[in-house]
């Protein structure tokens, strides 16, 4: 059932560090699982939710990613009413580190925002891939009549280096936010926070008008951070699996637990009924021939496999030629890996053509990545 | 409503009986196909690719599950506001009410529905075949040579005339004869079921044979004769692709075996003809530490931990460890249990294949009691869909079971 909540997505988020892998396309239209953008997972989310307004927030690069929603037909978003909205940024002409911040992107989608009819509206990053309930979060959140519900998952010992990509909250027993650590240097309590909150949207319309007009920029720290302290802000937790994509190593790691079945069949909704929606291609099925060795493998449609692929992540389209062997690898759509060759621990990009005999070996830890349409 | 120049109707309301349990709740046109498609996908994608964007599709028998398949027909890019796809069931009206009585009758009472767009002509199309092909190469053909109909046909083996529809062409391919099923053939063109009429001839032909008591309403036994008698120019469009009749269990299993040789007749994995179809919400496939695929098709949703070797494997299949399925077909779903073991066997939707059963079995103590060589030809046993067959049970070759054992 629809519910009275608009959804908000961020294409971008300045805190990843994607290298290569962002250099032509927005965070939100990375390739991921075989199948998938990174969008796919937040918007199927919304779209099981019952939430029937999306707007993503588009401010730079975002032609691959406009490519992907199209009009929102896979997600059934296409609607005469309400539906799926892109927001590419206002020509203000002012700086990218302005337009990055997210109470400038907010800002710059405030007549979006007050043409809405709904009352709540959810804001998330586009890169914490999860398949979560967001209604029963309203839910919560309505019950609560707080003025904020965060959403935020238990970690457990967050590694020294990391700590400063988190936001830690402090809980009390109430599910009441006592205090929020903004990337802290030391791990103080093991709630993190997911970067997605849900408020009423006129709330949230006078915050951002608020702090822009007061030269703030960032959304934990210049409206979340004060409403601890002013206003009744509650937490939820999630206790499903989740990951936060933001660097080479994370989207590396992601792809490769999609090779764990508990994983695969929560993420993909395929027991309680929520599946990924992404675009459609109308590939074959994949072929595999009489000389292919297939081992622990996640593999998309319209791929030819003729050589040996382990522990792999293959997208749309692959092709694995006799005598090749492929493994630990992430291969997206179109790429070619001719025949004899050796590829271990490497993320190729879409449509990357290696030559016969050729080898390539990257570290586990640090997976070698090659560009897009890139021929070796 | 806009002109068309040309419409497409696809008789899409046979039982399709000969594949026996497969069609039982499901029009042919339904049946699955190659790993993720359905046999209308072909007709329907042909027209997508043909630039035909109207196109009205007629059911009959057990239409419920091809009318949510076909909807807006969005797939095939035919959700279009001029035009698109139509469901065309049998309606009644203020005088009467009837099926389809034949061919020419289901698209006699859609005369109404093809006048709207006021064409100029109108392709006929069954949905029982395997085959690509640019319907608008022979509608220009049709246009060339002025004619009031063309009829697709296609070269079979001398030996194997006598099963189809011939056409009697003289040099410049314009037909002077038709038989069906001559036992002494004089030509090996067949016709594929395949026709464009211009919209006048059709309109005017259909009315006549509606109004005779003795015919069939039959295209090929009745309107063509009828046509051929009063010396309309009626053309063979020779096509020379691959085209399969699957209109039997033995042919279904072939043409889908084929698609797994070096070089198919019917190349699905071509870009500038895809075959479209409505895709499963479903994630990659996986393939476990255990699982062997060879000489196989397997495709979203699939997990496999078994082995499995010169087979088709539809959408969210799980074939469990130590299970063989070999020269087999398993539709949407099914679920192969650990240990079980599957050869050339079609596995309906959704069945369940207990641990250590056999499918296909030739031993002695196998299980007789489905035995239906009428349906089951060459060797090729059946499960149809849902069934649940228990551990350790032994299904004996040539079995169609439609319950659960």
């Amino acid at each position: 059932m629809k519910n009275d909540m608009l959804g908000v997505i961020f294409s971008e988020n300045p805190e990843a560090s994607m290298g290569e892998l962002t250099s032509l396309r927005s965070l939100a239209a990375v390739p991921v699982g075989g199948r998938y953008r990174v969008i796919d997972f937040m918007l199927s989310n919304m779209v099981n939710s019952g939430i029937i307004k999306v707007g993503i927030t588009t401010p730079v690069n975002y032609q691959s990613l406009t490519d992907h929603l199209g009009t929102g037909k896979a997600w059934d978003m296409d609607r005469k009413d309400d539906g799926l909205y892109i927001l590419p940024p206002k020509e203000t002409g002012e700086s990218t580190v302005d337009v990055l911040g997210g109470i400038d992107r907010l800002n710059g989608i405030m007549p979006f925002l007050s043409k809405s009819s709904q009352e709540y509206i959810l804001v998330s990053d586009c890169n914490t891939i999860c398949n979560i309930d967001f209604d029963e979060i309203l839910d919560a959140h309505i019950k609560s009549e707080a003025d904020f519900t965060l959403v935020y998952t238990k970690t457990g010992e967050i590694g020294e280096k990391d700590v400063k990509r988190h936001i830690l909250l402090d809980v009390d027993d109430n599910n009441t936010v006592k205090d929020m650590h903004i990337y802290p240097s030391k791990q103080v309590t093991n709630n993190s926070y997911m970067h997605m909150f849900i408020t009423k949207r006129e709330i949230l319309m006078d915050l951002v008008e608020y702090a822009s007009t007061h030269g703030k920029h960032q959304i934990s720290k210049d409206i979340l951070l004060p409403a601890v302290s002013t206003m009744s802000v509650n937490a939820y937790e999630f206790n499903g699996y989740l990951k936060k994509i933001d660097s080479i190593q994370s989207y590396y790691g992601f792809n490769l637990d999609l090779l764990k079945k508990d994983v695969r069949d929560e993420l993909f909704g395929l027991s309680t009924d929520n599946p990924i929606f992404t675009k459609i291609k109308d590939s074959v099925p994949t072929k595999y021939a009489k000389t292919s060795e297939i081992e622990s493998s996640f593999i998309a449609d319209g791929c030819k496999i003729e050589g040996t692929v382990k522990n792999s992540i293959l997208f749309r389209g692959v092709h694995v030629a006799k005598g090749a062997v492929v493994e630990n690898c992430i291969l997206m759509q179109d790429s070619e890996i001719m025949e004899n060759c050796l590829v271990e621990n490497v993320i190729f990009d879409k449509g990357v053509i290696l030559r016969s005999g050729k080898k390539l070996v990257g570290q586990d830890t640090y997976p070698m990545v090659i560009g897009k349409e890139i021929v070796v | 409503m806009r002109s068309k120049e040309c419409v497409a109707m696809i008789l899409a309301g046979g039982q399709g009986s000969r594949l026996g349990i497969l069609t039982q709740n499901v029009a042919k046109p339904a049946v699955p196909f190659g790993g993720k498609y359905r046999i209308i996908d072909f007709p329907l994608s042909n027209c997508a690719h043909s630039g035909i964007d109207t196109v009205g599709v007629l059911t009959q028998y057990q239409p419920l599950e091809l009318n949510t398949y076909i909807a807006n027909g969005q797939p095939w890019d035919l959700d279009r506001t001029n035009g698109g796809v139509f469901v065309l069931p049998p309606y009644t009206s203020a005088e009467k009410g009837e099926w389809y009585k034949g061919t020419a009758n289901a698209i006699y009472q859609n005369l109404g529905f093809m006048q709207q767009f006021n064409p100029k002509y109108v392709v006929i199309l069954s949905g029982d075949h395997i085959y690509k092909m640019d319907y608008n190469k022979m509608l220009q053909a049709h246009k060339n040579a002025n004619a009031d109909a063309t009829i697709a046909v296609i070269e079979v083996p001398w030996e194997e005339a006598s099963r189809f529809g011939i056409m009697n062409t003289n040099d410049d391919m314009q037909i002077v004869e038709f038989e069906e099923k001559p036992a002494e053939p004089k030509s090996n063109l067949a016709s594929m079921g395949v026709y464009c009429f211009s919209w006048e001839v059709l309109k005017k032909y259909l009315t006549e044979d509606e109004k005779n008591d003795e015919s069939e309403n039959d295209f090929g036994k009745n309107i063509i004769p009828a046509m051929l008698g009063d010396g309309l120019k009626l053309m063979a469009y020779r096509f020379d692709g691959y085209w399969k009749d699957v209109g039997t269990i033995q042919s279904l299993w072939e043409a889908n075996m084929e698609l797994l040789d070096d070089n198919p007749g019917c190349d699905l994995d071509d870009e500038n003809w895809k075959i479209f179809s409505r895709n499963p919400i479903k994630p990659p496939q996986y393939i476990g530490e255990t699982g062997v695929i060879k000489n196989s098709y397997s495709t979203e949703g699939c997990e496999i931990y078994g082995k499995v070797e010169h087979s088709i494997l539809f959408e969210g299949v799980t074939i469990g460890e130590n299970a063989v399925v070999k020269d087999s077909i398993i539709l949407p779903g099914a679920v192969i249990e650990n240990g079980a073991n599957i050869s050339k066997s079609i596995i309906g939707s959704d069945a369940v294949i207990g641990k250590e059963a056999k499918i296909g079995s030739l031993e002695d103590d196998a299980n007789k009691e489905y035995h239906n060589t009428k349906i089951c030809s060459d060797d090729i046993t059946l499960i149809g869909s849902g069934v649940k067959i228990g551990d350790g049970n032994k299904i004996g070759v040539c079995c169609m079971v439609t319950a659960d054992v």
